[in-house]
């Protein structure tokens, strides 16, 4: 049986996409309550976030008398009430309820209109949790985009719109690449608008969040003929493998750049030398997969630092998910050297 | 009070059987409700002299709120004083019918509709989903009568709803049981003893032959029931004894389902 960790609900998955798109009014097809729940959750990470002002959801406020005549039609009123409001695109997320008696919406959303709608098929029961939701989300939307002349340059795909350091991770990479001389076409999807969007052909590389996007970026790949790195950096032999990788796709000899970020590496080491020959142990949310992932970071810094790994000691956290690049090891070393009083 | 429900294939004459049952009822003196729990709404059509009443879901749809409805809304008298109401649903092909009959079934209990000496809820053929199985639930039909003809496929419709009684009446507090199996007759070689063994292999037995008579098409054209149409006919005495039966009857079972096999054999044996 599936436990409240497991995986979530599809639609939050979609609607934390669908809500980075700018001037794109989202419609949740279904009772009151889905929207509510999803929009509280969006809400409270958004003003932690310092967005004043809440994405536009609209909740179709499905009741009985929808469930039994069905709710096609209240779905066509919210579209066009949505559209009355200039948006650039409207995305439609379905519910549990919409899905069992049957509405069509993708047939709704279909419908010729004045602005672009999107159906996000989100039915929660149907199975996939969050990150099934994130995905199709991404897909769906991914239709704007079209194979056109590709420069040098790089897309963002499926960063975690919900994750705390979002930002951090996003600076982290551009620093990385600018390191290559590479730029960022297009985030897909934080922050992106539509003409973004659109743009998203012209880049000759996607680098996935993390390898849970790879269907995305093999969507993308058969679409715009984009190649993929599965993952942002992590770790500090893998922020250098990072480098290589990336400048072999761009075309871009990464030896200096590789060169450099050694270089930053050992001088950051060397600020944490106080932390060197502690006894630590690794504390880590108690989620079996990430365990064994974030430990693999975990031993390469503490073979750096000379640590000693057993019970015990410190407890020192691997935070899942592990952040990226050289700068996330230098805040997780920070955090480490707090815990460990050095 | 009595609360019966009648199952079967759909076209099998739930509606012609119902309609018929209700008039004999009342002309024996009780106050009979019967209740139309399909989409389509003519259950009751043949009592009303074929007029098609609003139905609980058309009112709902129409005010947008079922708080307003009152019993006079939804409850028509007809033949012989038989109360009618039609349940009704959404149109062919959108939204949930199923759940279009829980929330009639709600509306009612909470006008205090379902008061009667009988109540005859005529259900739609197949129990499709939980809201045409609502029913059987507990605190409504504790008797089901099944409707068949001789033929495979409608044998086969009631072989399933015996699953869904039998499911149902093993829940605690169930008192929804098998009544008996009524013949609708399509004039098929041996059917009367065909029905018979089927109703005797599931645990129960045919409490009533209807012979195929085309009185009923006859009474059907001229909008009323046989009853009120030819009520000296032999077809209105046998919906009479239908009635005094199932007023009678006292053998109330857990049906036993038959696996296809059996029930094609079972066909299959009095079809030369």
């Amino acid at each position: 049986m599936a436990t409240p960790n497991d995986d979530g609900c599809t639609l939050t998955g979609a609607l934390s996409v669908t809500t980075e798109v700018a001037r794109c009014v989202t419609i949740i097809h279904g009772p009151a309550g889905c929207a509510h729940h999803n929009f509280s959750l969006l809400h409270a990470l958004h003003a932690s976030r310092d967005f004043a002002v809440p994405p536009p959801v609209l909740s179709t406020d499905m009741t009985e008398k929808e469930v039994i005549f069905g709710g096609e039609q209240m779905l066509e009123e919210a579209i066009f009430r949505a559209v009355e409001k200039g948006p650039d695109l409207v995305c439609v997320l379905s519910t549990c309820v919409a899905a069992v008696i049957g509405d069509d919406v993708g047939a709704v959303c279909r419908v010729p209109s004045l602005v672009p709608v999107v159906h996000v098929p989100t039915a929660g029961f149907l199975g996939g949790g969050f990150l099934a939701g994130h995905i199709q989300a991404l897909i769906s939307l991914s239709r704007f985009a079209g194979r056109c002349e590709q420069v040098p340059s790089v897309n963002l795909i499926g960063e975690k719109t919900l994750e705390y350091e979002v930002e951090e991770h996003y600076r982290e990479v551009v620093r990385l690449l600018t390191l290559l001389g590479a730029p960022v076409n297009v985030r897909f999807v934080c922050g992106a608008t539509l003409d973004g969007i659109r743009r998203l052909g012209r880049a000759s590389l996607n680098i996935l969040r993390d390898p849970s996007m790879r269907p995305v970026g093999d969507h993308l790949y058969r679409e715009l003929g984009i190649p993929y790195i599965d993952s942002f950096p992590l770790g500090l032999e893998g922020t250098l493998r990072f480098l290589e990788r990336a400048g072999r796709h761009l075309s871009i000899d990464p030896s200096a750049a590789v060169a450099a970020e050694e270089a930053l590496q050992k001088e950051m080491i060397g600020t944490f030398a106080p932390l060197r020959r502690k006894r630590v142990t690794f504390s880590t949310a108690p989620k079996a997969p990430t365990t064994e992932y974030a430990s693999r970071f975990g031993y390469e810094l503490a073979e750096m630092l000379e640590l000693e790994v057993r019970e015990g000691g410190k407890p020192v956290p691997l935070p899942d998910p592990f952040p990226v690049g050289t700068s996330g090891i230098r805040r997780l070393l920070h955090r480490w050297r707090r815990k460990c009083h050095a | 009070m009595k609360q019966i429900a009648l199952y079967g294939k759909g076209g099998i004459g739930k509606s012609t059987t119902s309609a018929n049952l209700s008039a004999a009822l009342s002309e024996q003196g009780l106050d009979v409700l019967q209740i139309g729990c399909d989409p389509k709404r003519d259950s009751t059509r043949m009592l009303m002299k074929g007029r098609l009443i609003p139905t609980v879901m058309d009112l709902v749809r129409e005010r947008g709120d079922d708080r307003s409805l009152t019993l006079e809304d939804v409850v028509f008298r007809g033949y012989h004083g038989v109360r009618c109401v039609e349940a009704g649903g959404p149109e062919p092909g959108v939204g949930c019918a199923g759940r279009g009959i829980i929330a009639t079934f709600q509306i009612l209990e909470r006008l205090g509709a379902l008061r009667a000496d009988v109540v005859v809820y005529d259900v739609l053929g197949d129990v499709v989903c939980g809201g045409f199985a609502m029913p059987m639930r507990e605190g409504y039909a504790e008797e089901v009568y099944l409707v068949t003809s001789g033929e495979l496929m409608s044998l086969y419709a009631a072989n399933n709803i015996c699953k869904a009684i039998s499911r149902l009446s093993s829940r605690a507090r169930s008192r929804c049981r098998l009544g008996g199996v009524i013949c609708n007759a399509k004039n098929l070689p041996r059917e009367e003893d065909l029905v018979a063994e089927f109703a005797g292999r599931i645990g129960s037995s045919m409490i009533q032959f209807i012979p195929r008579d085309q009185v009923v098409q006859s009474a059907e054209l001229n909008k009323k029931t046989v009853v009120e149409f030819a009520p000296s006919s032999d077809q209105a005495a046998v919906y009479r004894q239908l009635a005094r039966k199932i007023m009678e009857n006292r053998r109330l079972d857990v049906p036993v389902p038959l696996e296809i096999e059996e029930l094609e054999a079972l066909a299959y044996g009095y079809s030369e």
